[in-house]
């Protein structure tokens, strides 16, 4: 769906990159972008969509090259929903669908069709004639996710869709993101702060911080990373040698008071009761870790080992 | 209520679709249609064309009433009147129009900067140049378009009433109408460069007459100071009087072709070059 290599962006020759040597591949599925503000992850998006040029490296999106001539071409097979409220005030949300699929390159009467469709896909019925200066927080969210569906894009970009939504509001959102894919085979990139949503809906994660990729991967991959963190208590104190040995058994992340987090190299976790038995200790407890995706993010933003860096 | 599939179908062919800036223009011009200003000029356009039905009519019982023998043998005594009398056709629209194009061209960017509907447009298959040739041809079609009745009706009638030999030449329109093409691109390249400075359609308004009416001011305090004439081809008022004059080969022009050209190129380059940079992809905050 998306590759790139070494991509850098710059917004001018003499400012800093704005987005330094990513190297990433994506699959066809929901991608989970997730970033503080600054990250990069609107530069980002600017670059697939084609109107930033990248100042070194290379990519492509659905095939075509990045910065190409047929960066317009390529608008027409993407969908974007932006964070902020891009909704034109005075007309209703058919037309202004409407006026979307025209300028993705419909036929006036097809995109007039195509609104109706579109706008009952996400839930708006007879509302769909007034003008959106009226329209709920929540209507106005789908309004917008009905003007990137309206060309049936193979690829939509969905920044904060849960923005400012009621917990209703934000499952229904949420939900109608995985029809999106599930039932229209539709790539997503969803951008978001919540780290809940993504959790929800997505089946990658890419996390962005100062421009560069912190942590990037499948979420099993994740899931089945961060099963294998484990908290191991010991009777007695381990000595100098056995702490140095802990290496065998994986990654140490921190040690305090005789417990040890541990992220194990192997699956099984009885492999530590067998390293312990070797090397003279006794381990009398092994808890299992299970840390959200908030704890990964912050990891991965503080330099801490990752579950799954460095490509998906 | 139709029935709608429980999921959303495929889109039709994306190849048969309009331009993306006439699709723009054809928006603005709806949302034109939908503002009380809208409904203004529709109603100003009905009633031009109410007249030239009944002016026809009129010219109709002329020539078959008998009644009205005495008026048409005054009609044919009008004779063909001189150039100053042609390029006044349009004048007495000019000042109306100019506040027509600030009230109208003043939104046409600004409304779209409010609304931050621009970013999202470029992330469409939208180049900056359709945003731009979209916004400079309405605000240009537009005074063109209100312009043309005060061109074509009156010749119209001259010829119904009294042929070749009537009060407006019969080559009138071959001249006005060029001369009104660049007017209405100074006017429409003003209002778009003016709109694309303000944030809001009010400010728009604002900025047009602004810079219209300080242009004209700017020009005649350094008419006075320098007593220099030429000056005045920074007022773009005058500049648009002036090219009907010219075409039509007035005595005794506002201005020469000169000044006219370069003030009309200074100003059509000047506030194209502002709205195109100000309305470029990286002004677009996504």
């Amino acid at each position: 769906m998306i590759a790139f290599e070494n991509l850098e962006v710059r917004y001018s020759a003499m400012a800093a990159p704005a987005l330094k040597g990513l190297t990433l591949t994506l699959d066809r599925g929901i991608v989970g972008l997730l970033g503080p503000n600054g990250a990069g992850k609107s530069t980002l998006l600017k670059a697939l969509l084609g109107l930033l040029q990248p100042s070194g490296g290379g990519g492509t999106v659905l095939g075509v090259p990045l910065g190409a001539s047929e960066a317009a071409k390529l608008r027409s097979r993407i969908g974007y929903m932006p964070e902020y409220d891009a909704l034109i005030e005075d007309a209703s949300a058919y037309e202004q669908v409407a006026f979307w699929g025209e300028l993705s390159g419909l036929a006036p009467e097809s995109a007039r069709d195509r609104a109706h469709e579109v706008l009952y896909f996400v839930g708006l019925d007879e509302a769909r004639y007034r003008p959106v200066s009226g329209y709920s927080t929540g209507m106005r969210q789908r309004v917008k996710l009905a003007q990137a569906l309206v060309h049936s894009p193979e690829l939509i970009f969905l920044d904060e869709p849960t923005n400012g939504l009621d917990p209703d509001g934000r499952r229904r959102m949420l939900d109608l993101v995985l029809r999106v894919h599930a039932e229209l085979g539709t790539g997503v990139i969803l951008a978001s702060h919540l780290l809940g949503d993504v959790e929800r809906v997505a089946d990658q994660l890419v996390i962005l911080d100062q421009g560069q990729i912190k942590a990037a991967g499948s979420m099993a991959g994740l899931r089945k990373a961060l099963a294998r963190r484990v908290e191991l208590r010991f009777l007695d104190p381990l000595d100098a040698v056995q702490e140095a040995a802990l290496a065998e058994l994986g990654a140490v992340l921190e040690a305090r008071n005789g417990l040890y987090d541990l992220e194990l190299t192997e699956a099984d976790p009885v492999a530590a009761f067998r390293w312990a038995e070797a090397k003279g200790a006794t381990l009398v407890q092994l808890t299992p870790r299970h840390d959200r995706l908030d704890e990964v993010l912050l990891r991965a933003l503080h330099g801490a080992p990752t579950a799954a860096r460095g490509g998906a | 209520m139709p029935i709608y599939p429980p999921t959303l179908p495929p889109a039709p062919d994306l190849a048969h679709g309009q331009p993306p800036a006439l699709v723009l223009a054809r928006f603005d011009l709806a949302r034109l249609w939908r503002q009380k200003i809208g409904r203004f000029f529709g109603f100003a356009f009905l009633m031009l064309l109410l007249w030239k039905v009944a002016r026809i009519y009129v010219d109709h019982l002329l020539q078959t009433n008998q009644t009205f023998k005495p008026m048409q043998e005054f009609a044919k005594t009008i004779l063909t009147q001189g150039a100053d009398f042609q390029a006044d056709l349009l004048n007495p629209a000019s000042y109306l129009l100019w506040f027509l194009v600030a009230l109208v061209g003043g939104g046409l960017v600004a409304r779209d900067t409010l609304y931050r509907v621009r970013p999202l447009m470029y992330a469409h298959p939208v180049a900056p140049r359709d945003y731009l040739l979209a916004k400079l041809g309405f605000a240009s079609a537009l005074p063109f378009a209100i312009l043309l009745p005060f061109a074509l009706l009156p010749w119209l009638m001259s010829l119904i009433l009294a042929g070749a030999s009537g009060p407006v030449w019969v080559t009138a329109p071959l001249r006005l109408l060029p001369a009104m093409a660049i007017s209405s691109a100074l006017m429409g390249s003003l209002a778009v460069g003016a709109s694309s400075m303000a944030a809001t359609p009010r400010a728009g308004i604002g900025w047009v007459l602004g810079l219209v009416l300080g242009a004209a001011t700017l020009a005649s305090m350094i008419h006075g100071l320098t007593g220099i004439p030429t000056v005045q081809a920074i007022n773009p008022i005058l500049l648009a009087e002036t090219w009907p004059q010219l075409f039509l080969g007035v005595d005794h022009p506002l201005m020469g072709w000169a000044p006219a050209l370069l003030g009309t190129a200074f100003h059509l380059g000047l506030w194209t070059f502002v709205a195109a940079k100000r309305t470029m992809p990286s002004e677009a905050v996504i």
